[in-house]
């Protein structure tokens, strides 16, 4: 599934009529290469609330379904992968990030797709506020 | 060989952590007494208006200087700017502006500019030189600006730079002929001077 698919399901969870909202946004744990939470919001002018990837039952087709809601106090600060820019360990720039493929059962990270073409999530460093930092070779 | 910058160019490039958080831009580069290897940078702060940092970054804390960023391990590299630049000066009040001369007398002209070896090495590499007239003789308004290799010995006798004079036979116009001529490949180079 890619990440561009998955925003804007809505999310669902079992027992709650209706759904709680939509994905905004996945956060990802580049030490790992996973997707590491959810961002999702009820309205447009509502709170983002985050819930972690634990709480996901399925994601996709369609919607996401989670556990019973129970968001994270310490909300992680945001940092969108999508248009990130991407800096290798030896301080060079290549290109943003424009999607990203990962596994919707375990949430792990299968390929990313750059404007300077495909990484491997093996690659990957560190994700912060300046650019996704990736190792060179 | 490892791409070749400019110390003027490493001005407001960003240091940037492994996590790939910006904590600083790079303000000066400080190197030794002798220029030859870039012993650290000061730094100001990432907002608009923020001032120098109280920080300084030491070479010994940089993962690698690349074309679009210093990388440092962490935000716990850094040290206090002022116990770095101590006993080293940055290239800004110390090189530039500096006379080069050969061993023989000869007047090469004014640094400019100092260029540094990217990467892990930290080496200086040589140094952008506005000729003087007698290096390279036209019109004023059109003086060269030639990049002059630093050579293995070089000696800084107050604000003067001693090179050897086999060090300046060979210059070069523009970094990418500078690049060829370190490495010893043939490349578009300037011929030796008379």
């Amino acid at each position: 599934m890619l990440f561009s698919e998955a925003r804007g399901l809505p999310v669902t969870a079992p027992g709650v009529a209706g759904p709680l909202g939509t994905v905004t946004s996945l956060g990802v744990d580049a030490a790992s290469a996973r997707v590491s939470h959810v961002r999702l919001r009820a309205g447009r002018l509502r709170r983002e609330t985050v819930l972690p990837w634990d709480s996901v039952l399925t994601a996709g087709p369609g919607a996401v379904r989670v556990r019973a809601p129970a968001p994270l106090e310490q909300a992680p600060p945001r940092r969108e992968l999508l248009g990130h820019r991407v800096l290798t360990d030896t301080g060079t720039e290549q290109g943003t990030v424009l999607d990203a493929a990962f596994d919707p059962a375990t949430g792990r990270l299968l390929a990313l797709f750059t404007s300077r073409g495909e990484l491997s999530p093996a690659r990957l460093l560190g994700l912060g506020d300046h650019a996704l930092v990736v190792r060179a070779y | 060989m490892n791409e070749l910058m400019t110390a003027r160019s490493l001005t407001t490039r960003p240091v940037v952590t492994l996590g790939g958080d910006a904590v600083a831009h790079v303000k000066d580069t400080v190197c030794d007494a002798s220029a030859a290897r870039i012993t650290g940078f000061t730094l100001t702060g990432r907002g608009l208006l923020s001032g120098p940092l109280k920080e300084g970054l030491p070479w010994s804390a940089v993962y690698a200087l690349g074309h679009d960023a210093v990388m440092v391990r962490g935000r716990r590299g850094l040290v206090s700017a002022a116990a770095m630049t101590a006993h080293q000066q940055t290239v800004r009040a110390r090189v530039l502006g500096a006379r080069v001369v050969t061993e023989a007398g000869t007047e090469v002209g004014t640094v400019l500019d100092v260029v540094v070896e990217g990467g892990t090495g930290g080496r200086v590499v040589g140094f952008r030189v506005a000729a003087s007239r007698g290096f390279a003789p036209g019109p004023t308004r059109h003086r060269r600006r030639v990049y002059v290799p630093r050579g293995e010995t070089l000696e800084v006798a107050g604000r003067a730079l001693v090179l050897p004079g086999e060090a300046v036979r060979h210059v070069a116009d523009d970094l990418s002929g500078f690049t060829a001529l370190v490495c010893g490949v043939p490349g578009v180079r300037r011929g030796s001077l008379p």
